[in-house]
């Protein structure tokens, strides 16, 4: 059986890292695709995690650049696959396609000269959209690779950046690349998506400036913070009386997500000791249905919050409306009490959960990746290998598989690591 | 040897979407505006909204913008300590 690479790694966030790295370190050839123009996932975007409270940052990036490095692992960035398609011999022949950068990346030293010329301004995303970038941009100050991209659909086409670059780096000529590879083995580690509280009309996400999201939080936590500040949106006042408003998307049947998503008790309760911090004299009231603090140190995480000051009603959140100056009343059922009271806050963060991105079962073509009833990647042996799916040679590791937090998933990799190991050398 | 420039080879093939214009036109008047507000001295965001008459959270947006573009700066906070006083940076 011959193949181009042993492991094709779909997702390059901290699951298809881990798992890259324990499988290119046992001398696999891997093969790892990422859809974002940098690797990293959703962790290299936070600010810091429970409950030890280190620097997300500090923690990923050497992982990122580790990755990056190693002689045994290939990375696409923007790229994601057509197809997969299962051959008699047991490989997979897949189907890349790969998004023009409109820069040469072996060219660009990052040094940002062709931002300060584009005049063209943007939703920064990776900012969670609470401030702007230009359309040639360096998706964030730690992305891997640091290096430039051009949002097509975004640009003015003036060629401004073309004639700044130094290196002579900008290349309008890129088009979309097929890539046709063979590999032994497949791991799926997709991640999740988050909840679009939009779908929740009486939050007023969207509607109101000031209900922000618990990711728009993280950012504004982040060392690499898009104000410089702990900010609202409206007006730019330092908040000081803000709700956390838990299970948004999540245990709620009536937006399709009936289950747990296992983490947004605890990023809540780290961002709430955050803000303590950052912000000493602001009231933190935390609204929630229970507190599931099921993890090593989690419950004394807890309790250190509430300590340290934050406010904790165990409350369902009916509605939320805005008052002219833009606080915002929160009318809630008192769960302990059977009261409904109302609550004026400044800034409000919706504590949005976590929901399957299925997306990639599109490209497996002549077998089907099987995914469970709220589209997650169907583990079809959950309790012995928790890493096998549906068809024989594709693993799936981290939150492809279900919510899950950091630690559980650096373990779910490694544990598809070892049973893609198990199989090629089974192959052999 | 120069390298021929690519932008007329997209040219050819692309146009600029109609949003990307406006949002182009709306950012230089509001970066026209916002630096020619505090010119002579540093404001709040609600001072900026009331002084160039513009919406207080298309102010915070555009400001943030030019904050983080390298163009204005932080000078202080008021006396209430809710508002951050920016000023163009040196």
């Amino acid at each position: 059986m011959s193949a181009d690479y042993d492991v094709l790694i779909i997702g390059a966030g901290i699951a298809g890292e881990e798992s890259a790295l324990k499988l290119a370190d046992m001398g696999f050839k891997v093969l790892l695709v990422e859809k974002e123009p940098s690797i990293g996932g959703k962790m290299i975007l936070l600010s810091k995690v429970f409950p030890t409270l280190d620097c997300a940052a500090c923690i990923t990036t050497p992982k990122v650049s580790e990755t990056a490095r190693h002689p045994n692992i290939t990375l696409f960035t923007l790229t994601e696959p057509e197809s997969i398609i299962k051959e008699v011999d047991n490989t997979f022949s897949i189907t890349l396609k790969k998004r023009p950068r409109y820069v040469v990346e072996q060219d660009c030293t990052g040094c940002q000269e062709c931002e300060t010329v584009c005049p063209s301004v943007v939703h920064d995303q990776f900012q969670m959209n609470l401030v702007a970038r230009k359309a040639v941009y360096i998706p964030f100050n730690i992305a891997n690779p640091r290096i430039a991209l051009i949002d097509i659909d975004n640009c003015m086409l003036c060629g401004a950046c073309e004639q700044k670059c130094p290196s002579n780096a900008i290349d309008f000529t890129q088009k979309e690349q097929i890539i046709s590879v063979k590999v032994k083995s497949v791991i799926v580690a997709t991640g999740f998506k988050l909840f679009d509280p939009i779908h929740i009309e009486r939050y007023g996400y969207g509607k109101y400036k000031n209900v922000i999201t618990s990711m728009q939080m993280e950012r504004q936590l982040a060392p690499t913070r898009p104000f410089n500040n702990i900010l609202r949106p409206s007006d730019g006042k330092v908040p000081d009386k803000i709700a956390y408003v838990f299970c948004t998307g999540s245990r709620d049947h009536t937006i399709g997500n009936p289950i747990c998503s296992q983490v947004c008790c605890m990023y809540s309760i780290k961002q709430s000791q955050l803000l303590m911090g950052a912000l000493p004299m602001a009231d933190i009231s935390m609204y929630y249905i229970n507190i599931r603090a099921f993890g090593k140190g989690f419950n004394e995480f807890y309790m250190q919050a509430k300590d340290m000051g934050a406010n904790f009603v165990k409350g369902k959140i009916a509605s939320i409306s805005e008052k002219e100056n833009g606080n915002l009343i929160l009318r809630y059922e008192n769960i302990e009490t059977g009261e409904v009271s109302e609550s004026e806050h400044d800034l409000v963060v919706l504590s949005v959960g976590l929901l399957a991105n299925s997306s990639v079962t599109k490209a497996f073509k002549n077998k089907i990746l099987k995914t469970d009833e709220i589209n997650y990647v169907k583990q079809t042996n959950l309790l012995q290998s928790p890493a096998i799916t549906s068809i024989e040679g594709v693993f799936a590791a981290g939150t492809a598989t279900a919510p899950m937090d950091i630690p559980d998933t650096i373990m779910s990799a490694g544990a598809a690591a070892a049973e893609v190991s198990g199989y090629l050398n089974q192959l052999s | 040897m120069e390298k021929i420039k690519t932008i007329h080879v997209i040219k050819q093939e692309r146009t600029v979407l109609p949003h990307v214009n406006e949002e182009r036109k709306k950012y230089v008047q509001m970066r026209k505006t916002l630096l020619e507000a505090l010119k002579n001295e540093g404001k709040t965001i609600p001072q900026l909204s009331a002084a160039t008459q513009l919406p207080i959270d298309q102010v915070t947006y555009y400001l943030m913008a030019l904050q983080k573009f390298g163009e204005v700066s932080v000078e202080g906070i008021d006396d209430m300590d809710e508002y951050y006083i920016y000023q163009l940076k040196k």
